[in-house]
């Protein structure tokens, strides 16, 4: 049943269709083999985690809240040991099993006050997704697209109400409170799924605040969120893109052409730098779009390599670095030691193995991903809006259970 | 222009599109002649001569447009050659393209379709498809050596060719190549009858092989001051002095700059800068220069042990030869192939030497684009950034705080689906110190004061 019987490249579209009729086993050691191949890049991985630890909640066996909390961490701890530099399935980790924590002390709380019905029926809601009473009614009023994405969130809470109201009476056997805290955790992870995928149009939302007409834009290696920012802004303005990549082009290759297309179809001007450096630029430049892997509880970013410079550079001409990443990239701990957030990767685009001279002699290193310190970044564009350094430690702990933030996930 | 919107016939295509077809390299296009001369059956006489009138205004328009390509790197010879030039040259260049029209197929020389061929057949107008923001920087250009002006010597057409194509790169080969071209034109120059070698060689000789030159590839600064002190040697001579007398001095002045100023400096700056490498340190460096690898070699040969990360360009892979060289001379390599890794490297490196294409008279380096990155983040790690430098590369006169101010594109990336800079603009403040062949022992100034050196002891010898 595991993915590579169905067909001989596993990606991850084919394990998250397959992630129902296969056992739990199968489908946490195929995403732990994808991730190790990097074959799960950027923000899939954050949504691959939430929906393994769907998973897990749903078809794993538990008796109590301790037990499912150990399930969770472990898997999370599989799949983070799986991608050691990725820090968003930590984040997902943790804010899953904070959502477990929190469903799990109201359930005893009801034990506890016996039926007092209407508080409970309050609780719910707001412990639970501490974000969720901010960003509603921005999504709703400023992100027309969202709409679909925001009826299906709408749709799923009539349904959770119910469900933790039914749960209340029926709390004396303890078997029914956890069939009822499952289910509510269940509820739970696809909120911050739903979260997940929404955060990108949420951040392009504020697109048009941060870009003016006649701006150089500076897009840094684009992320998809990047993109998505990119032409959501473009709907609305006239500006000019500048493309940088580290990657050498093959001859006749035009890099980052769909988004190219996208962009030049909707009157915005792209220029693709063919340079590594971007000192030369920055004069011409008005702002540095980033897209983050993930943010540290300092405010320092892990990006793909090569950020650094064009943030430094930015820095040298006084221009702003906007680092655009959803709240769930937002890690509660400190980056631990600078060395390790380098990630290196293939360095066959660079050093060809046809010059042998060159595989033999050359200690290459190629590094795919780096950590960018926090001084260098001006604001982080999240899809709660716009924030500075000194707020992010206020929605880290709003997202995150203070039991959960020193979760590590990264012992041997 | 106006001939040519004028001139047009009425039947015939628009106008433009036809001077455009007609400037096109002639040997590349012998399909669309034919298809010219297909349509040309069908025109009156009148037509014909409106056609040619403004086929002629077409070639001369592009002549000009050459000409104002041709960018302020020249501002080095103005004072000797502005009086020359002016009226008469451009006379002359459209006469010599005129002519040309009518006989090019036979005369392409071979020079031009050594290298890349490929490139003055694909691209028409090259500098149209630069993106309007960086349309102010100059670009080397393919000129075909039968476009070239009639006087232009044949050695320094083919060093014209090289720079072109980029064979001859950096500012030192480019210089010592121009210098040797122009010993060949000193050696084959006589002075015409009632003229005296003083008064004609710099504006009739000299001058159009100068601007030839720079209409191939923008001066470097080096070319720029040797060509300002050939100049003043040549105005030195007396009116009466004999041909074959100054010739003989001319030669020799050139032979002793290209000793001193070049071959001497490399030895004395590498000589320097190598006791700068640490035992046991690690050296880093960004692409490859001759003055870098020169040191790192002297280092090695002086029985020193180190190893050394080699940063490259993506897009040149300089460094990559430069990686090569060093392990076969037996030391150890780090190798980054992009600036990616540049915290990295640095965080083990002990010191960072940079080679450079000029320093300006604020200190700033005009080096391969990622200098100025490579020397921003040694000097935030704390690691000393020492630059490389010939005393011919700096630059007095000039004065640059940002990198779009002198630069060039890169030729094959000049378009908004790949551009590309070549250089940037390295602020003094992140360089420690600049090695010259002025400085003695294992010292080293910051630019500033090696300018105010330079003036010291190069006054005297400015006209």
């Amino acid at each position: 049943m595991a993915p590579s019987q169905m067909s001989y490249a596993p990606t991850l579209g084919k394990l998250l269709k397959s992630l129902n009729t296969q056992p739990l086993e199968a489908s946490i050691e195929a995403l732990v083999y994808l991730l190790k191949r990097r074959q799960v890049k950027g923000d899939d991985i954050a949504n691959a985690t939430a929906h393994m630890l769907l998973q897990v909640v749903a078809k794993s066996k538990w008796q109590n809240v301790d037990q499912l909390l150990a399930k969770v961490s472990n898997t999370g701890l599989r799949l983070a040991q799986a991608a050691p530099t990725e820090q968003v399935i930590g984040n997902v980790v943790r804010r899953v099993m904070g959502l477990i924590r929190d469903e799990a002390s109201e359930d005893r709380n009801a034990d506890e006050m016996g039926d007092s019905v209407s508080d409970l029926s309050q609780l719910p809601t707001t412990p639970t997704m501490p974000s969720r009473p901010g960003p509603t009614p921005l999504r709703a009023a400023t992100l027309p697209m969202s709409k679909s994405m925001f009826n299906l969130l709408s749709v799923s809470e009539p349904v959770q109400s119910p469900v933790t109201g039914a749960s209340t009476p029926m709390s004396q056997g303890a078997s029914a409170n956890m069939h009822a805290l499952r289910s509510e955790v269940i509820d739970g992870i696809e909120e911050i799924m739903d979260e997940i995928s929404q955060a990108d149009d949420q951040i392009a939302g504020f697109a048009d605040i941060q870009i003016h007409p006649g701006d150089y834009v500076l897009a840094y290696l684009p992320s998809p969120t990047v993109e998505r920012f990119l032409i959501k802004a473009a709907a609305k303005r006239r500006f000019t893109v500048f493309l940088a990549s580290t990657e050498r082009q093959k001859p006749g290759e035009v890099p980052h052409a769909a988004l190219r297309k996208k962009l030049d179809g909707l009157g915005v001007n792209t220029i693709s730098l063919a340079s590594n450096s971007l000192m030369a630029y920055m004069p011409r430049v008005n702002k540095v779009v980033i897209g983050a892997k993930a943010v540290y509880a300092n405010g320092g970013v892990s990006t793909e390599s090569g950020c650094s410079i064009a943030a430094r550079a930015a820095r040298e001409y006084s221009k702003p670095v906007i680092v655009l990443s959803g709240v769930y990239k937002f890690c509660p701990v400190d980056p631990s030691d600078d060395v390790t957030e380098f990630e290196q990767g293939d360095p066959s685009t660079f050093v060809d193995y046809a010059d042998g001279e060159a595989v033999d002699a050359l200690e290459v290193e190629n590094i795919v991903a780096e950590y960018l310190p926090p001084q260098y970044v001006d604001v982080y564009l999240t899809n709660l809006g716009p924030q500075t350094r000194d707020h992010l430690a206020t929605i880290m702990a709003d997202h995150y259970e203070s039991e959960d933030m020193g979760l590590s996930l990264h012992l041997p | 222009m106006a001939t040519e919107t004028t001139g047009a016939p009425a039947g015939a295509p628009a106008p433009q599109e036809k001077g455009k077809q007609q400037s096109k390299p002639a040997p590349s296009n012998t399909p669309t002649t034919g298809g010219d001369a297909a349509g040309e059956q069908k025109l009156t006489p009148a037509q014909l001569k409106a056609k040619a009138k403004a086929e002629k205004a077409a070639r001369r328009a592009k002549a000009k447009e050459v000409k104002e390509v041709a960018p302020a790197a020249a501002t080095a010879d103005a004072k000797g050659g502005k009086g020359g030039k002016g009226g008469k040259q451009e006379g002359s260049q459209s006469a010599g393209s005129q002519q040309q029209g009518k006989s090019v197929p036979g005369r392409r020389p071979s020079v031009s379709n050594g290298r890349r061929p490929s490139i003055a057949i694909i691209k028409e107008d090259p500098r149209s498809s630069i993106p309007e923001c960086f349309s102010h920087v100059p670009m080397a250009k393919r000129i075909q050596t039968s476009q070239a002006h009639k006087d232009v010597h044949p050695a320094v057409l083919a060093v014209g060719q090289q720079m072109a194509t980029f064979a001859l790169k950096d500012s030192i080969a480019r210089l010592e190549a121009t210098l040797l071209a122009f010993k060949k034109v000193i050696e084959s120059y006589e002075t015409p009858k009632g003229n005296s070698l003083s008064r004609h060689f710099v504006p009739h000789v000299l001058n159009p092989q100068i601007e030839y030159l720079t209409e191939c590839r923008p001066m470097s600064f080096s070319m720029g001051n040797a060509i300002r002190f050939l100049k003043s040697q040549v105005n030195k001579f007396d009116i009466d002095t004999p041909e074959d007398e100054a010739k003989e001095s001319l030669l020799e002045f050139i032979d002793i700059f290209i000793n001193e100023r070049i071959t001497l400096a490399e030895v004395v700056i590498s000589k320097n800068a190598a006791e700068l490498i640490d035992e046991d340190g690690v050296v880093l460096t960004y692409g490859r220069h001759r003055l870098v690898e020169k040191t790192i070699l002297r280092a090695k040969a002086n029985g020193k042990k180190f190893a050394v990360s080699v940063i490259d360009d993506p897009y040149d892979q300089g460094g990559k030869e430069l990686a090569k060289t060093l392990q076969r001379a037996g030391i150890r390599v780090f190798y980054s192939p992009n600036l990616g890794g540049l915290r990295a490297h640095l965080e083990r490196a002990s010191n960072v030497l940079l080679g450079t294409e000029a320093i300006f008279a604020n200190g700033s380096l005009l080096a391969p684009a990622g200098t100025a990155d490579v020397a921003m983040a040694a000097s935030a790690a704390n690691v000393k950034v020492v630059a490389l430098c010939e005393t011919i590369n700096f630059d007095r006169e000039r004065v640059s705080v940002d990198s779009l101010t002198y630069n060039e594109i890169d030729p094959e990336r000049c378009s908004a689906e790949s551009f590309r800079l070549m250089f940037d603009n390295t602020h003094s403040k992140y360089i420690a110190g600049v090695i010259t062949e002025f400085e003695s022992g294992t010292d080293f100034a910051p630019a500033q004061a090696i300018l105010t050196l330079l003036r010291k002891r190069e006054d005297p010898t400015i006209a």
